[in-house]
Protein backbone atom coordinates (compact mmCIF):
# COMPACT_ATOMS: atom_id res chain seq x y z
CA UNK A 1 0.00 0.00 0.00
CA UNK A 2 1.50 3.33 -1.07
CA UNK A 3 1.72 6.05 1.54
CA UNK A 4 -1.19 8.37 0.90
CA UNK A 5 0.46 11.53 2.10
CA UNK A 6 0.03 15.16 1.11
CA UNK A 7 2.74 14.91 -1.53
CA UNK A 8 0.97 12.07 -3.31
CA UNK A 9 -2.30 13.99 -3.08
CA UNK A 10 -0.70 17.10 -4.58
CA UNK A 11 0.92 15.03 -7.33
CA UNK A 12 -2.41 13.43 -8.25
CA UNK A 13 -4.17 16.81 -8.22
CA UNK A 14 -1.62 18.17 -10.69
CA UNK A 15 -1.76 14.99 -12.79
CA UNK A 16 -5.50 15.39 -13.27
CA UNK A 17 -5.11 18.97 -14.47
CA UNK A 18 -1.87 18.81 -16.44
CA UNK A 19 -2.31 15.41 -18.11
CA UNK A 20 -3.78 16.09 -21.53
CA UNK A 21 -6.03 13.04 -21.41
CA UNK A 22 -7.80 14.39 -18.31
CA UNK A 23 -7.45 18.20 -18.01
CA UNK A 24 -9.86 18.40 -15.08
CA UNK A 25 -9.49 21.09 -12.40
CA UNK A 26 -12.67 20.25 -10.52
CA UNK A 27 -11.89 16.82 -9.09
CA UNK A 28 -11.72 16.65 -5.31
CA UNK A 29 -9.47 14.21 -3.43
CA UNK A 30 -10.19 13.01 0.08
CA UNK A 31 -7.66 10.81 1.86
CA UNK A 32 -9.06 8.05 4.05
CA UNK A 33 -6.83 5.64 6.01
CA UNK A 34 -6.04 3.43 3.03
CA UNK A 35 -8.26 4.88 0.37
CA UNK A 36 -8.43 7.87 -1.91
CA UNK A 37 -11.99 9.09 -2.57
CA UNK A 38 -12.49 11.01 -5.82
CA UNK A 39 -15.33 13.55 -6.08
CA UNK A 40 -16.69 16.19 -8.42
CA UNK A 41 -18.49 16.01 -11.74
CA UNK A 42 -17.31 15.67 -15.33
CA UNK A 43 -18.99 15.87 -18.73
CA UNK A 44 -18.84 12.20 -19.76
CA UNK A 45 -18.40 8.67 -18.44
CA UNK A 46 -15.27 8.32 -20.60
CA UNK A 47 -13.66 11.24 -18.74
CA UNK A 48 -14.52 9.72 -15.36
CA UNK A 49 -13.06 6.38 -16.38
CA UNK A 50 -9.91 8.02 -17.77
CA UNK A 51 -9.31 9.79 -14.45
CA UNK A 52 -9.37 6.47 -12.60
CA UNK A 53 -7.17 4.86 -15.26
CA UNK A 54 -4.55 7.60 -15.07
CA UNK A 55 -4.33 7.44 -11.28
CA UNK A 56 -4.18 3.62 -11.25
CA UNK A 57 -1.46 3.61 -13.93
CA UNK A 58 0.69 6.20 -12.15
CA UNK A 59 0.02 5.02 -8.60
CA UNK A 60 -0.82 1.30 -8.90
CA UNK A 61 -0.72 0.77 -5.13
CA UNK A 62 -3.18 3.54 -4.31
CA UNK A 63 -6.67 2.20 -3.75
CA UNK A 64 -9.29 4.59 -5.12
CA UNK A 65 -13.03 4.95 -4.70
CA UNK A 66 -14.63 6.91 -7.52
CA UNK A 67 -17.60 9.08 -6.52
CA UNK A 68 -17.27 11.28 -9.62
CA UNK A 69 -20.62 12.05 -11.22
CA UNK A 70 -21.64 12.97 -14.76
CA UNK A 71 -23.22 16.43 -14.92
CA UNK A 72 -26.85 16.26 -15.96
CA UNK A 73 -27.70 18.09 -19.18
CA UNK A 74 -31.50 18.25 -19.15
CA UNK A 75 -33.50 21.31 -20.21
CA UNK A 76 -34.58 23.64 -17.39
CA UNK A 77 -38.15 23.80 -16.13
CA UNK A 78 -37.91 27.18 -14.40
CA UNK A 79 -36.99 30.76 -15.23
CA UNK A 80 -35.54 33.20 -12.70
CA UNK A 81 -36.73 36.78 -12.88
CA UNK A 82 -33.84 39.15 -12.24
CA UNK A 83 -34.66 42.33 -10.35
CA UNK B 1 -39.13 40.94 -21.62
CA UNK B 2 -35.80 39.39 -22.53
CA UNK B 3 -35.04 35.79 -21.61
CA UNK B 4 -31.37 34.88 -21.37
CA UNK B 5 -30.22 31.28 -21.38
CA UNK B 6 -26.77 30.81 -19.87
CA UNK B 7 -24.27 28.10 -19.10
CA UNK B 8 -20.50 27.88 -18.71
CA UNK B 9 -17.79 25.26 -18.53
CA UNK B 10 -19.30 22.90 -21.07
CA UNK B 11 -15.83 21.56 -22.03
CA UNK B 12 -16.98 20.12 -25.35
CA UNK B 13 -14.99 17.40 -27.10
CA UNK B 14 -16.05 14.44 -29.23
CA UNK B 15 -17.29 12.52 -26.19
CA UNK B 16 -19.82 15.24 -25.37
CA UNK B 17 -21.39 15.53 -28.83
CA UNK B 18 -25.15 15.07 -28.61
CA UNK B 19 -25.41 15.42 -24.81
CA UNK B 20 -26.63 19.01 -24.84
CA UNK B 21 -28.48 18.89 -28.11
CA UNK B 22 -31.91 17.65 -26.92
CA UNK B 23 -32.10 20.50 -24.40
CA UNK B 24 -30.71 23.01 -26.90
CA UNK B 25 -33.41 22.10 -29.41
CA UNK B 26 -35.95 23.37 -26.84
CA UNK B 27 -34.01 26.57 -26.16
CA UNK B 28 -35.69 28.85 -28.74
CA UNK B 29 -39.03 28.13 -27.04
CA UNK B 30 -37.83 29.39 -23.66
CA UNK B 31 -35.09 31.96 -24.33
CA UNK B 32 -34.15 34.71 -26.78
CA UNK B 33 -30.36 34.37 -26.61
CA UNK B 34 -27.74 31.96 -25.25
CA UNK B 35 -24.70 33.25 -23.35
CA UNK B 36 -21.82 30.86 -22.65
CA UNK B 37 -19.37 31.80 -19.91
CA UNK B 38 -16.13 30.25 -21.15
CA UNK B 39 -14.36 26.89 -20.99
CA UNK B 40 -16.10 25.92 -24.17
CA UNK B 41 -13.51 23.21 -24.85
CA UNK B 42 -11.20 20.89 -22.88
CA UNK B 43 -7.81 21.94 -24.30
CA UNK B 44 -8.60 24.83 -26.65
CA UNK B 45 -7.85 22.94 -29.88
CA UNK B 46 -9.40 23.63 -33.27
CA UNK B 47 -10.90 20.13 -33.32
CA UNK B 48 -12.63 20.75 -30.00
CA UNK B 49 -13.83 24.17 -31.18
CA UNK B 50 -15.41 22.44 -34.17
CA UNK B 51 -17.18 20.05 -31.78
CA UNK B 52 -18.35 23.08 -29.79
CA UNK B 53 -19.64 24.74 -32.96
CA UNK B 54 -21.47 21.56 -33.92
CA UNK B 55 -23.06 21.05 -30.50
CA UNK B 56 -24.03 24.69 -29.79
CA UNK B 57 -24.35 26.06 -33.35
CA UNK B 58 -27.43 26.55 -35.50
CA UNK B 59 -29.80 27.02 -32.57
CA UNK B 60 -32.14 29.61 -34.03
CA UNK B 61 -31.19 32.14 -31.35
CA UNK B 62 -28.03 34.27 -31.14
CA UNK B 63 -25.14 32.68 -29.23
CA UNK B 64 -22.64 34.94 -27.44
CA UNK B 65 -19.55 33.46 -25.78
CA UNK B 66 -16.35 34.36 -23.98
CA UNK B 67 -13.36 32.03 -23.78
CA UNK B 68 -12.14 30.44 -20.57
CA UNK B 69 -8.74 29.32 -19.33
CA UNK B 70 -9.17 25.85 -20.88
CA UNK B 71 -9.69 27.50 -24.26
CA UNK B 72 -6.17 28.96 -23.99
CA UNK B 73 -4.43 25.69 -23.10
CA UNK B 74 -3.14 24.95 -26.63
CA UNK B 75 -2.23 28.55 -27.51
CA UNK B 76 -4.73 28.36 -30.37
CA UNK B 77 -7.30 30.78 -28.97
CA UNK B 78 -7.36 32.90 -32.14
CA UNK B 79 -8.11 29.86 -34.31
CA UNK B 80 -10.71 28.70 -31.77
CA UNK B 81 -12.41 32.10 -32.00
CA UNK B 82 -12.36 31.90 -35.81
CA UNK B 83 -14.10 28.50 -35.75
CA UNK B 84 -16.78 29.79 -33.40
CA UNK B 85 -17.34 32.98 -35.40
CA UNK B 86 -17.57 30.96 -38.62
CA UNK B 87 -20.33 28.98 -36.91
CA UNK B 88 -22.24 32.23 -36.32
CA UNK B 89 -21.35 32.77 -32.67
CA UNK B 90 -20.32 36.16 -31.27
CA UNK B 91 -17.05 35.90 -29.35
CA UNK B 92 -16.37 38.75 -26.92
CA UNK B 93 -12.97 39.61 -25.44
CA UNK B 94 -13.11 43.06 -23.96
CA UNK B 95 -15.86 44.05 -26.37
CA UNK B 96 -19.61 44.52 -26.39
CA UNK B 97 -22.52 43.88 -28.69
CA UNK B 98 -26.16 44.98 -28.78
CA UNK B 99 -29.03 42.75 -29.91
CA UNK B 100 -32.61 43.81 -30.44
CA UNK B 101 -34.85 41.14 -28.90
CA UNK B 102 -38.62 41.47 -28.52
CA UNK B 103 -38.30 45.18 -29.20
CA UNK B 104 -35.71 45.68 -26.43
CA UNK B 105 -31.99 46.31 -26.84
CA UNK B 106 -29.87 43.79 -24.94
CA UNK B 107 -26.28 44.88 -24.46
CA UNK B 108 -23.68 42.24 -23.62
CA UNK B 109 -20.07 43.03 -22.82
CA UNK B 110 -17.74 40.14 -22.23
CA UNK B 111 -14.20 39.14 -21.37
CA UNK B 112 -12.50 36.04 -20.05
CA UNK B 113 -11.28 37.86 -16.96
CA UNK B 114 -8.47 36.55 -14.79
CA UNK B 115 -7.51 35.99 -11.14
CA UNK B 116 -6.11 38.06 -8.32
CA UNK B 117 -8.55 37.62 -5.46
CA UNK B 118 -10.89 39.84 -3.55
CA UNK B 119 -10.84 42.66 -1.00
CA UNK B 120 -8.87 41.67 2.06
CA UNK B 121 -7.00 38.89 0.27
CA UNK B 122 -6.02 40.15 -3.15
CA UNK B 123 -2.79 40.17 -5.09
CA UNK B 124 -0.91 43.46 -5.52
CA UNK B 125 1.26 44.69 -8.34
CA UNK B 126 4.47 44.62 -6.33
CA UNK B 127 7.75 42.76 -6.22
CA UNK B 128 8.68 40.25 -8.89
CA UNK B 129 7.97 40.94 -12.53
CA UNK B 130 5.86 37.74 -12.65
CA UNK B 131 3.61 39.12 -9.90
CA UNK B 132 3.24 42.47 -11.62
CA UNK B 133 2.40 40.68 -14.87
CA UNK B 134 -0.24 38.59 -13.10
CA UNK B 135 -2.00 41.57 -11.56
CA UNK B 136 -1.44 43.70 -14.66
CA UNK B 137 -3.17 41.09 -16.82
CA UNK B 138 -6.30 41.29 -14.70
CA UNK B 139 -6.18 45.09 -14.58
CA UNK B 140 -5.99 45.33 -18.38
CA UNK B 141 -8.86 42.89 -18.89
CA UNK B 142 -11.02 44.60 -16.26
CA UNK B 143 -10.33 48.01 -17.81
CA UNK B 144 -11.48 46.76 -21.22
CA UNK B 145 -14.55 45.10 -19.73
CA UNK B 146 -15.53 48.27 -17.90
CA UNK B 147 -15.06 50.43 -21.00
CA UNK B 148 -17.09 47.97 -23.09
CA UNK B 149 -19.93 47.97 -20.55
CA UNK B 150 -20.01 51.75 -20.29
CA UNK B 151 -19.93 52.10 -24.06
CA UNK B 152 -23.13 50.18 -24.80
CA UNK B 153 -26.45 51.93 -25.35
CA UNK B 154 -29.19 49.49 -24.51
CA UNK B 155 -32.26 48.77 -22.36
CA UNK B 156 -30.67 45.91 -20.40
CA UNK B 157 -26.94 45.44 -19.85
CA UNK B 158 -25.31 42.08 -19.11
CA UNK B 159 -21.68 41.31 -18.24
CA UNK B 160 -20.31 37.93 -19.31
CA UNK B 161 -17.02 36.61 -17.91
CA UNK B 162 -15.39 33.28 -17.21
CA UNK B 163 -13.64 34.29 -13.98
CA UNK B 164 -15.74 35.40 -11.01
CA UNK B 165 -16.30 39.08 -10.16
CA UNK B 166 -17.37 38.42 -6.54
CA UNK B 167 -16.43 35.89 -3.84
CA UNK B 168 -20.02 34.95 -2.91
CA UNK B 169 -20.45 32.74 -5.96
CA UNK B 170 -17.25 30.88 -5.03
CA UNK B 171 -18.75 29.56 -1.79
CA UNK B 172 -17.99 25.84 -1.78
CA UNK B 173 -14.53 26.22 -3.30
CA UNK B 174 -11.43 26.06 -1.07
CA UNK B 175 -10.64 29.57 0.23
CA UNK B 176 -7.01 29.02 -0.73
CA UNK B 177 -7.79 29.07 -4.46
CA UNK B 178 -10.08 32.11 -4.55
CA UNK B 179 -7.28 34.27 -6.07
CA UNK B 180 -7.17 31.84 -9.01
CA UNK B 181 -10.93 31.93 -9.50
CA UNK B 182 -11.62 35.63 -9.89
CA UNK B 183 -10.90 39.22 -9.03
CA UNK B 184 -12.64 42.15 -7.40
CA UNK B 185 -11.42 44.22 -10.36
CA UNK B 186 -14.02 42.50 -12.54
CA UNK B 187 -16.72 43.41 -10.02
CA UNK B 188 -15.51 47.00 -10.00
CA UNK B 189 -15.73 47.09 -13.81
CA UNK B 190 -19.26 45.67 -13.68
CA UNK B 191 -20.26 48.26 -11.07
CA UNK B 192 -18.89 51.09 -13.23
CA UNK B 193 -21.86 50.69 -15.60
CA UNK B 194 -25.63 50.24 -15.11
CA UNK B 195 -25.27 46.46 -15.37
CA UNK B 196 -28.44 44.45 -14.79
CA UNK B 197 -26.87 40.99 -14.55
CA UNK B 198 -23.38 39.51 -14.39
CA UNK B 199 -22.79 35.91 -15.49
CA UNK B 200 -19.64 33.86 -14.97
CA UNK B 201 -18.39 30.28 -14.74
CA UNK B 202 -15.03 28.69 -13.80
CA UNK B 203 -15.91 27.76 -10.19
CA UNK B 204 -17.29 24.22 -10.52
CA UNK B 205 -17.78 23.84 -6.76
CA UNK B 206 -19.08 27.35 -6.21
CA UNK B 207 -22.59 28.70 -5.62
CA UNK B 208 -25.09 30.14 -8.06
CA UNK B 209 -26.04 33.48 -6.57
CA UNK B 210 -24.27 36.60 -5.39
CA UNK B 211 -24.19 40.38 -5.81
CA UNK B 212 -21.46 42.87 -6.49
CA UNK B 213 -20.66 45.55 -3.90
CA UNK B 214 -22.72 47.88 -6.12
CA UNK B 215 -25.72 45.56 -5.98
CA UNK B 216 -25.58 43.91 -9.42
CA UNK B 217 -26.97 40.34 -9.37
CA UNK B 218 -24.24 37.78 -10.15
CA UNK B 219 -24.91 34.22 -11.30
CA UNK B 220 -22.33 31.45 -11.50
CA UNK B 221 -23.59 29.36 -14.42
CA UNK B 222 -20.79 26.78 -14.47
CA UNK B 223 -22.41 23.58 -15.66
CA UNK B 224 -21.56 21.57 -12.50
CA UNK B 225 -23.19 24.37 -10.44
CA UNK B 226 -26.47 24.68 -12.33
CA UNK B 227 -26.66 20.91 -13.06
CA UNK B 228 -28.72 21.30 -16.22
CA UNK B 229 -28.02 22.24 -19.83
CA UNK B 230 -28.62 25.97 -19.18
CA UNK B 231 -30.41 28.33 -16.84
CA UNK B 232 -32.90 30.94 -18.01
CA UNK B 233 -32.90 34.46 -16.55
CA UNK B 234 -35.58 37.00 -17.36
CA UNK B 235 -34.91 40.73 -17.63
CA UNK B 236 -37.30 43.63 -18.30
CA UNK B 237 -40.15 41.43 -17.14
CA UNK B 238 -43.69 42.01 -18.25
CA UNK B 239 -44.78 38.40 -18.18
CA UNK B 240 -43.38 35.01 -17.35
CA UNK B 241 -41.53 33.19 -20.10
CA UNK B 242 -43.73 30.80 -22.03
CA UNK B 243 -43.35 27.19 -21.01
CA UNK B 244 -41.39 27.84 -17.83
CA UNK B 245 -42.51 28.52 -14.28
CA UNK B 246 -40.89 31.05 -11.97
CA UNK B 247 -38.10 29.69 -9.77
Amino acid sequence: MAQLDEYVEAEIQRLLTENGAVAEQGITLQRRDHLLVLGGEVESAQRRDEICRQITTRFPEVEIACDIGIVRAAAPSEVEEIS
Amino acid sequence: MIRIAAVGDVHVDKDVLGRYRPALEQLPDVADVLLIAGDLTRHGTVDEAQCMAQEFGGLGVPVIVVLGNHDHQSDQELQVMDVLRDAGMTVLEGEGTVLTLNGHRLGVAGAKGFGGGFAGACASSFGEREMKNFVGTTEAIADKLGAALRGLECDALVALTHYAPVPETLTGEPLEIYPFLGSYLLGQAIDSAPTALALHGHAHHGSERGRTPGGVPVRNVAHPVIKQAYNVYQLLSEETGAGLVHA
